[in-house]
């Protein structure tokens, strides 16, 4: 089951956020069309909101899976990653606050916490699984289980 | 209240569709300004040092990023396009250009506009006579 993010305060900036909801309002029709495999977290466009913090995407590389999120202002210390069952949970916080002694003009940027969960559509390796947070992107690389894996079916001519 | 940094002082976002499908987005950003500076907080995901560039002309300041578009693997679920980053501000009068100063940490760039000295408030000493 999907959780969706809860801001931990509402601001009213999202709906004068034009292009950025544009954008949105684009991945949501693209959430329409996505495979079933991403189930049981399968997210629908209701779901998909403009407080979904952080955005995540998965990729297929063969060997293993690749989920990866935008996580500015968070390292690796911030996210507390979790896999059970073949389930995915990327759980933590982003603080945001006016800095001491400053007058805030604009805050765009909000605070989150954050809890989501994605269903894997193949069976992976708990024990080969590595994140890293980088330029505030973080990458989950899973490695697929051995009967998961793509297999290479060698075709030999006959006669 | 020095209000400046509203919305009818930025420029038009750039709506075009880039050629190679890539999207253009406007980073969310923080605009906080004490007695000597204005600060500029912009969420910068994926936009490496080498890849950003941040401007001050006449009175505009522009930030642009490019995050590296290599996908890891083939899509099986994406709820984010890999998106560029443009934003441009009026700021108000009174910046010491040659001061900016613009920092880059997980994503998240940090630029301060220090304001020239005659802008900054000062405190007067009186002596008595």
């Amino acid at each position: 089951m999907s959780t969706r993010l809860t801001p931990m305060f509402a601001n009213d900036f999202d709906r004068s956020f034009d292009l950025f909801d544009d954008f949105r309002r684009q991945m949501d029709r693209l959430f329409g069309d996505l495979d079933d495999r991403w189930a049981p977290a399968r997210l629908s466009p209701t779901q998909l909101s403009a407080s979904t913090w952080p955005r995540v995407n998965l990729f297929d590389a063969g060997a293993e899976l690749v989920v990866t999120a935008d996580v500015p202002g968070l390292t690796d210390k911030d996210i507390e990653i979790t896999l059970h069952d073949g389930v995915l949970t990327l759980v933590g916080e982003r603080k945001t606050a006016v800095p001491e002694g400053y007058q805030p003009h604009r805050q765009e940027r909000g605070a989150y916490r954050f809890k989501r969960s994605f269903g894997l559509p193949a069976k992976v390796d708990p024990e080969k699984t590595s994140a890293t947070v980088k330029d505030g992107v973080l990458e989950v690389k899973l490695a697929k289980a051995a009967e998961a894996r793509p297999r290479q079916i060698s075709v030999r001519a006959q006669g | 209240m020095n209000n400046d940094l509203s919305k009818k002082n930025e420029s038009a976002p750039a709506r075009a569709q880039k050629e190679d499908d890539r999207v253009l987005v406007r980073p969310r950003v923080d605009v906080f300004e004490n007695a000597t500076e204005y600060l500029v907080v912009a969420d910068l995901p994926g936009v490496t040092k080498e890849a950003l560039a941040v401007h001050f002309d006449d009175g505009e300041l522009r930030i642009k990023g490019t995050r590296a578009g290599a996908s890891p693997g083939q899509p099986l679920a994406l709820e984010a396009r890999v998106a560029d980053y443009e934003r441009a501000f009026a700021m108000p009068d009174g910046i010491d250009a040659d001061r900016i100063e613009a920092e880059l940490a997980s994503g998240v760039l940090r630029v301060r506009l220090p304001k020239a000295a005659v802008k900054q408030a000062r405190r007067i000493s009186v002596r008595a006579g």
